[in-house]
């Protein structure tokens, strides 16, 4: 499969990330009504270990590139992912997970591996990483941007040979990028409801009833998380 | 010098003399209104009615506990308070109570060791009770309710609020007439005034209180009566007078609001919530008519149709484009819109819309609502910070539940919000300071912490 027309440096890639983070903090209203989080280097995770949060860091800022638009990285899904493998999400406390397990069965019978998502995540990206120092002398965090890219729609397209329990990963990985993103900022991501603001969703205000009438009249106000926190 | 020695010696003895007397005296009770014969037995049932009427559960039952067994807390201007067992246990009960002591705690305010019994227990209006009324309380109480053994936590006040000997003299400044009730021939408007001005003690929190913390007045020939109180630092609205809320309200809507806490303008709130859920809802369809025609002949009522409601507008068809004013503010949504209106979009918009009307039965209106333009704010406050909860009841079992926002809201939007809303549509009431919105932030911890 040929790779879409996109190139990066690392160094470029910062830039970027650090360029819209500047962007991001800019937008941010003069009354913000939280302080400003622990900035993502420093940020110690519940979960994951410093190699994974290399791994979780670098892989999210591929799959929600940050540029002109916010990114996975300044919205600070990561830490939405580390809260939520932390809490009963991780250890799939309400999930159906006793036996028996199949985990080589067809795909389209859901979930079959014996794994929580917690444990997919650790035991997959060790996996992930041993086969990147296998075939380009690198864990994941450390090769360029464009050959992680590789390694990405390689696990994509399950040709990164990983046991049947793990090879649920990177679906699991992109579902929650896009969750951390999305989901209202209470849960680690979606900081500021930059993930909101981008695509115009005004948040938890629930409240339009007066615009129904109103056709191709642009909605004025920005969003509002669950927190009452104003976008 | 020695006259005068003499003279404060005299003084000091005579006013001993008055106090020992005020102590040890023994209280002559008052005696049964009507002389019923003793083996009157009251009629079938009318025992339980009696007590729905005078709402003995609501004060006598701890939030979650037996019935009538006691120890709910009330608090008082004085300080905590709390219920005693009235349930027939011999020990921890009324169970050794004759009628005369029964009758002397419901008219007088006196336990059966002669003690007085603070007001929180409101015999200043259980004393209008009639004979056959307290014999079926009574009855009721010692006949149909199982004793329950429970101590419960002893009143124990500041002084010197402690000295239960003091409220005799305060009965003697404060309390009304035994048995008087307002009157007009008209069947219906009396048995809603006795309903009203006796069991339903509605004035122990309706009434303004005199100097003496009286009620301002007993029956509605006083001209205080019913003009508003307040309850636990909450205002108890005014039920007649100009600017009384309910005198825009129907028949059909005052009476939908007794059965089952809500009607096309208000949802039940505050103390009120314990009175239609343990009280009125019980009520028999012709004493709630009753009491409906006593009000309204009270309240000079400014429609005098009592006609239901005509089919509200649906709620989008009610929506004015051209509006003005608050609703105009709202509609237009500008980003640089002030703090108040913007809350307002983002935390009540979605129930209680642009016009402030809410919905019929459902969401409470805020326009021209008692509880948003009280003289004390604090309704308001502990409502927007706590939520609040409309009782299930017998015709509408949903109880309807909005959501606290004290997690959401800082004191300053808070006092920025409850400001909007006391000055929104047509309402005008003066602004809230941070402050207020502190202290009842404070108030709901230190229960919240004592729970």
């Amino acid at each position: 499969m040929p790779l879409p027309d996109w190139k990066t440096t690392r160094r470029g890639f910062l830039g970027g990330g650090a360029g819209a983070a500047a962007l991001t903090a800019m937008a941010v209203p003069l009354n913000a009504q939280s302080p400003e989080p622990e900035p993502l280097e420093n940020y110690a995770p519940e979960y994951f270990t410093a190699e994974e949060w290399q791994f979780v860091m670098a892989a999210t800022a591929l799959l929600i590139p940050s540029g002109p638009t916010p990114g996975a990285i300044e919205t600070r899904v990561p830490v939405f992912i580390d809260l939520q493998l932390a809490s009963e999400f991780g250890t799939a406390d309400d999930w159906y997970m006793a036996g028996p397990h199949d985990a080589g069965a067809d795909p389209l019978l859901g979930w079959q591996s014996p794994l929580t998502p917690a444990e997919i995540y650790r035991e997959g990206i060790a996996a992930l990483n041993a086969w990147c120092e296998q075939t380009h002398e690198a864990p994941f965090a450390e090769l360029l941007p464009q050959t992680q890219q590789e390694v990405l729609i390689a696990l994509d397209e399950d040709e990164v040979p990983l046991p049947p329990e793990l090879r649920g990963l990177f679906e699991l990985l992109l579902q929650n990028t896009k969750e951390g993103f999305f989901a209202d900022p209470k849960y680690g991501g979606n900081h500021r409801m930059a993930g909101w603001t981008h695509i115009g969703f005004p948040g938890a205000r629930a409240s339009y009833l007066e615009w129904v009438d109103k056709h191709n009249v642009p909605y004025p106000l920005g969003p509002v998380a669950i927190s009452g926190e104003r976008g | 010098m020695i006259t005068f020695l003499r003279i404060l010696t005299g003084l000091v003895l005579l006013g001993l003399i008055v106090l020992a007397a005020i102590i040890f005296m023994p209280v002559r009770s008052t005696p049964a209104l009507a002389a019923l014969p003793d083996d009157y037995t009251p009629p079938e049932g009318s025992g339980e009615y009696v007590m729905r009427l005078a709402d003995c559960s609501a004060c006598h039952t701890a939030e979650g506990g037996v019935p009538f067994a006691g120890g709910r807390k009330i608090e008082s201007p004085l300080g905590t308070i709390y219920s005693t067992n009235i349930t027939p246990d011999e020990e921890t009960g009324i169970g050794s109570y004759s009628l005369d002591e029964f009758r002397a705690a419901l008219y007088d305010g006196v336990r059966q060791d002669g003690a007085h019994l603070y007001p929180a227990m409101p015999y200043a209006n259980y004393r209008k009770l009639s004979e056959e009324d307290v014999r079926a309380l009574y009855a009721f109480f010692m006949e149909e309710v199982e004793p329950v053994s429970n101590a419960g936590p002893e009143t124990a006040l500041p002084f010197p609020f402690n000295q239960r000997w003091g409220i005799r003299t305060w009965k003697w400044a404060a309390l009304g007439k035994a048995g008087e009730v307002s009157t007009t021939g008209d069947a219906l408007y009396d048995r809603g005034a006795y309903l009203v001005e006796a069991p339903g003690h509605c004035s122990a929190c309706h009434t303004p209180r005199n100097l003496v913390m009286g009620e301002a007045g007993y029956t509605a020939m006083d001209g205080d009566f019913l003009m508003g109180g307040e309850i636990d630092g909450w205002t108890a609205p005014a039920l007649r007078g100009p600017d009384s809320a309910i005198r825009n309200w129907s028949a059909e809507d005052l009476k939908l609001y007794f059965a089952s806490g809500r009607n096309n303008h208000a949802g039940v709130n505050g103390e009120m919530q314990l009175v239609v859920r343990d009280s009125l809802q019980f009520y028999s369809d012709e004493d709630l008519d009753a009491v409906v025609a006593y009000l309204r002949a009270l309240g000079d009522p400014t429609d005098g149709d009592n006609a239901p409601p005509v089919d509200p507008p649906r709620t989008i068809d009610r929506l004015d484009t051209a509006a003005g004013g608050t609703e105009a503010v709202l509609t237009a949504a500008e980003p640089g819109m002030a703090l108040g209106p913007r809350l307002y979009l983002d935390n009540c918009n979605a129930c209680h819309f642009v016009d402030g009307r809410g919905a019929d039965q459902v969401f409470p209106e805020l326009d021209g609502n008692p509880l948003v333009t009280a003289a004390s704010a604090t309704g308001l406050i502990d409502t927007i910070l706590n939520g609040a909860e409309v009782p299930s009841t017998t015709v509408r079992p949903y109880s309807l539940r909005m959501p606290g926002f004290d997690h959401r809201l800082s004191d300053e939007e808070v006092a920025e919000l409850a400001t909007f809303l006391r000055s929104a549509w047509s309402n005008s009431a003066p602004a809230v300071t941070i402050a207020d919105v502190t202290a009842r932030r404070e108030v709901a911890e230190e229960r919240a912490a004592a729970e």
